[in-house]
């Protein structure tokens, strides 16, 4: 994404450095690529053989309808796909699944946009601790941070006593186990995600959007709705598209937080792949989800290029 | 005006305990005296970590998670450094595609890419073994280093390398002496990011692991679905301690927050 500057602030530092630096004697690249290709030979042969073959591979799994993998009897048939269609057991368990990414993505937006902010208004030092802050527990395995919710959210875990002592709620909440304790693990472990996309966002503000405001004598509240946020939302966009994605093909949070309460896709898949070794159903499901997550960002990201906004993504 | 800043701020440090909290409940948790896990922890005894030796299974997946992790962040760093020199110092057809490409497996669902290596891996006899697994923890780990050698590529002065060849520098000589040392504590970073990425990775460890070979997140993982023992505490509190120290290190080489900008990143 390219910054978004005023046109007029570039004239005006062209003519504060009238005086063209000169230019670097650049040497070209070297014209040659064969060593480059050279270099790049093991990890192209590794990923290709390693990643592209495979995920090629459970595609034309998708495709038949026997148990037994590819042998002389295989069946060819879109019978997984219709299958999927026709049950609503896998269509409403895709419906809970967009539904609880939605809801995550809506989480980490409100608790992310004023980070963002606060980061982009704050010092570089301060921005630096904050960024060490949220990306930390990033590097920490998600089955310990999912334990941690645990603790919190048992039935008598410290959320509970904490809304019972204050009167609040009488009776304990159902939270683990449940959409709830998902959606909090979830948009725990993405939140980090959104704000990183929103202030890289803000940082390509230009401040002087902002004083040109100020002195035309526009109060913050309109400053905030006329120009920042219009202006940052290609970073929520991604950061929504990126929380979405994550969202709804994450596996070790649904399981622990929900378990057999919230069958979202990935726990149904992997249900279907590692307790029923029904592998080309389950294959059949993976690219249904994947197509699923496309499909859902293209026309979310549509929405936003072709709509009122459309000026911010250039 | 000072309200809605107030306010702002607020949420801010709302949000930055929400992100942190789950990590800070668990290491107080693991010095319960229950038998059952709770925050805050009743009493305080160390017996939750005593206990952590006499489980070999623990020792054993965590000697398991270290091994593969270090071997994974080898072979990654090698091949990613290789790569990432290739594409950022030759003019090669289609660039922009290969880069691409070779950092898409981070576009992909974990669970998708631990299917299919499995199902790849079962007529090739592959499934289940650390060879297999091996692989599964490259492939997820390639994209990483590949973006941060790039990154540290970006500012990489190839004059230098003319002027030590013209010096009358061997090729090797001048990889040794002048490419890697200015690389190298992006390949280091990159290094470190990948054994994280590896030593905590349970998504796609799910379908890789077998009976015999264990690690330690899925043998967290395991206990967290049969029975929640405060064992599982002190273990956690033992991840997060190798995970601080990795992350001071990482931020004194690079900046942690470097290898997330702008980034794709699968996890959980």
């Amino acid at each position: 994404m390219e910054p978004i500057r005023s046109y007029a602030s570039q004239e005006i530092e062209k003519d504060l450095n009238p005086i063209e630096p000169q230019k670097e004697p650049k040497f070209k690249k070297r014209k040659v690529w064969i060593p480059g290709l050279l270099l790049l030979t093991p990890i192209l042969l590794f990923i290709f053989g390693f990643f592209v073959i495979p995920m090629l591979y459970i595609l034309y799994l998708s495709f038949i309808s026997t148990d037994n993998l590819g042998g002389a009897d295989a069946v060819y048939s879109l019978k997984n796909y219709t299958q999927i269609f026709t049950d609503s057991y896998y269509l409403s368990s895709l419906w809970l699944t967009v539904k609880i990414s939605l809801y995550s993505v809506l989480v980490s937006l409100f608790l992310g946009y004023p980070v963002a902010m606060t980061m982009a208004k704050s010092s570089a030092r301060i921005r630096g601790y904050i960024t060490l802050l949220i990306v930390s527990p990033l590097l920490v395995s998600i089955v310990v941070r999912n334990f941690g919710w645990y603790l919190l959210l048992l039935p008598n875990g410290t959320i509970n006593q904490t809304l019972m002592a204050l009167c609040i709620i009488d009776t304990p909440l159902k939270l683990l186990f449940s959409e709830i304790g998902v959606v909090i693990g979830l948009s725990n472990a993405y939140l980090p995600f959104m704000i990183l996309s929103i202030v890289a966002s803000l940082y390509n503000i230009d401040p002087s959007l902002d004083k040109a405001g100020a002195i035309l004598g526009a109060s913050p509240f309109r400053r905030f709705f006329s120009i920042t946020l219009p202006l940052s939302i290609p970073g929520i966009v991604s950061g929504c598209i990126l929380v979405f994605s994550l969202s709804m093909s994450a596996y070790v949070t649904p399981a622990l937080m929900g378990g057999a309460n919230v069958p979202v896709m990935p726990v149904v898949i992997y249900d279907q792949i590692n307790n029923l070794l029904h592998w080309t159903f389950g294959s059949a499901l993976s690219y249904i989800l994947l197509a699923t997550t496309v499909i859902s960002v293209a026309v979310f990201t549509r929405m936003f290029e072709k709509g009122k906004f459309k000026e911010v993504f250039r | 005006m000072k309200t809605l800043g107030g306010l702002r701020i607020a949420v801010a440090v709302l949000a930055i305990i929400y992100i942190l909290i789950p990590l800070i409940v668990v290491i107080p948790a693991s010095f319960t005296s229950a038998n059952y896990p709770s925050f805050p922890a009743e009493g305080f005894s160390l017996q939750w970590y005593t206990k952590i030796l006499e489980r070999p299974e623990f020792l054993e997946a965590f000697i398991n998670s270290a091994k593969f992790a270090a071997l994974a962040a080898i072979f990654s760093v090698i091949f990613g450094t290789l790569g990432a020199l290739g594409i950022a110092k030759y003019d090669i057809p289609g660039k922009s595609y290969i880069t691409a490409l070779l950092t898409s497996p981070l576009s992909v669902p974990q669970l998708v890419l631990g299917i299919a290596l499995l199902m790849y891996f079962t007529p090739m006899m592959l499934a289940g073994t650390s060879t297999g697994f091996l692989i599964a923890h490259i492939v997820i780990c390639i994209p990483y280093v590949m973006r941060l050698v790039l990154t540290g590529l970006s500012g990489f002065d190839y004059n230098l390398e003319r002027a030590a060849a013209i010096l009358g520098a061997n090729p090797l000589t001048v990889f040794l002496k002048v490419t890697l040392p200015l690389i190298g504590s992006a390949a280091i970073s990159g290094g470190l990011f990948a054994f994280l990425t590896s030593f905590d990775n349970v998504t796609v460890s799910l379908f890789m692991v077998s009976p015999e070979m264990r690690t330690l997140p899925i043998e967290i993982f395991s206990q967290m679905q049969d029975a929640y023992n405060p064992i599982v505490a002190s273990v956690s509190s033992v991840v997060i301690f190798i995970s601080v120290v990795l992350i001071v290190i990482l931020e004194k080489i690079q900046g942690v927050g470097k290898v997330f900008g702008g980034s794709h990143h699968t996890n959980g």
